[in-house]
């Protein structure tokens, strides 16, 4: 690598780095699959007890999965970010994207549940714009289309009440949207950068 | 017809690739260097320094597992004189 270059060659060779440093994200696929099995258990779980008494034991479910979800994620993260071998500015971005999409569904479930309203069917829609942004971002089309079916839950949920209905819709929307893109992601991931 | 020089610095095919792969990241560790730029360890090492002595570079050296751990982050320095080259070579492909 000592020889003269043409001007030609070295912009090639920058256009090809900078190309090689935005393809080195982090591995993200975890998140998703955890998220995925998590929430879908939650939505099963409140499916099962759907005539128990009102809350808390109907959202009890949801509680627990977010706990646990929130905890391993942690765990993982700050594990993951001593190990990554380049810091991409983009992870940040994605970071942030997901704390205000977090942030956002918390204000949304403190702005539903006291009215006795169901903050799925929102919840469904929220949950399409990180997913579809992190696809973009990623240049992943998987998550693109799981962000799409996301917001094409949400927006059938708003228009029933048949609890069987949304269940089904609430767990195809996640199976689809985020544990196929995300073995897809992981088989990717695996590819590009081995663990 | 003049054209702007080019610095001797980065118009180097690894050190140029070095600079050009620190451009798109915040920081990365010398490992991943050597993949990105398929150079041998030795050769990516004496180039790390060059730049590191110019001031292009900043190489942080800790431990991981035990393990040495290398790190690099392009300076403001490096990314002026980056935008510099690519300017002066953009002049060389229009003329």
């Amino acid at each position: 690598m000592e020889r003269d270059m043409t001007p030609d060659e070295s912009l090639r060779l920058i256009e090809s780095m900078i190309g090689q440093a935005k393809k080195s994200f982090s591995r993200m696929s975890f998140y998703f699959l955890l998220w995925g099995v998590l929430l879908i258990g939650a939505m099963i779980a409140t499916y099962i007890m759907r005539d128990a008494p009102p809350s808390p034991v109907q959202g009890a479910a949801w509680g627990v999965a977010g706990l646990i979800g929130g905890i391993l994620s942690s765990i993982h993260g700050a594990r993951q970010g001593k190990r990554e071998p380049v810091n991409n500015p983009m992870d940040r971005v994605i970071g942030w994207l997901w704390g205000a999409f977090v942030i956002t569904l918390l204000i949304t479930i403190a702005c539903t549940v006291p009215h006795h309203r169901d903050p799925g069917p929102m919840i469904t829609l929220l949950t399409g714009l990180p997913t579809f942004m992190t696809g973009q971002i990623l240049r992943f089309r998987p998550l693109i289309i799981g962000g799409m079916l996301f917001w094409f839950a949400g927006i059938i949920m708003h228009f029933t009440d048949d609890v069987l209905l949304l269940t089904v819709l609430y767990c195809s929307a996640m199976f689809f949207g985020y544990i196929v893109p995300g073995l897809m992601l992981k088989r990717q991931e695996n590819v590009l950068r081995p663990a | 017809m003049s054209f702007a020089p080019l610095d001797p610095l980065l118009h180097n095919q690894l050190r140029l690739a070095v600079v050009s792969l620190l451009v798109g990241v915040d920081s990365a560790e010398f490992t991943f260097i050597v993949e990105s730029t398929g150079a041998t360890r030795g050769n990516l090492s004496v180039q790390i320094t060059k730049l590191k002595e110019a001031g292009y570079i900043s190489v942080t050296k800790s431990f991981r597992d035990n393990y040495p751990l290398t790190t690099c982050k392009l300076t403001a320095k490096g990314l002026r004189a980056f935008e510099k080259y690519v300017e002066a070579i953009r002049g060389y492909l229009d003329k």
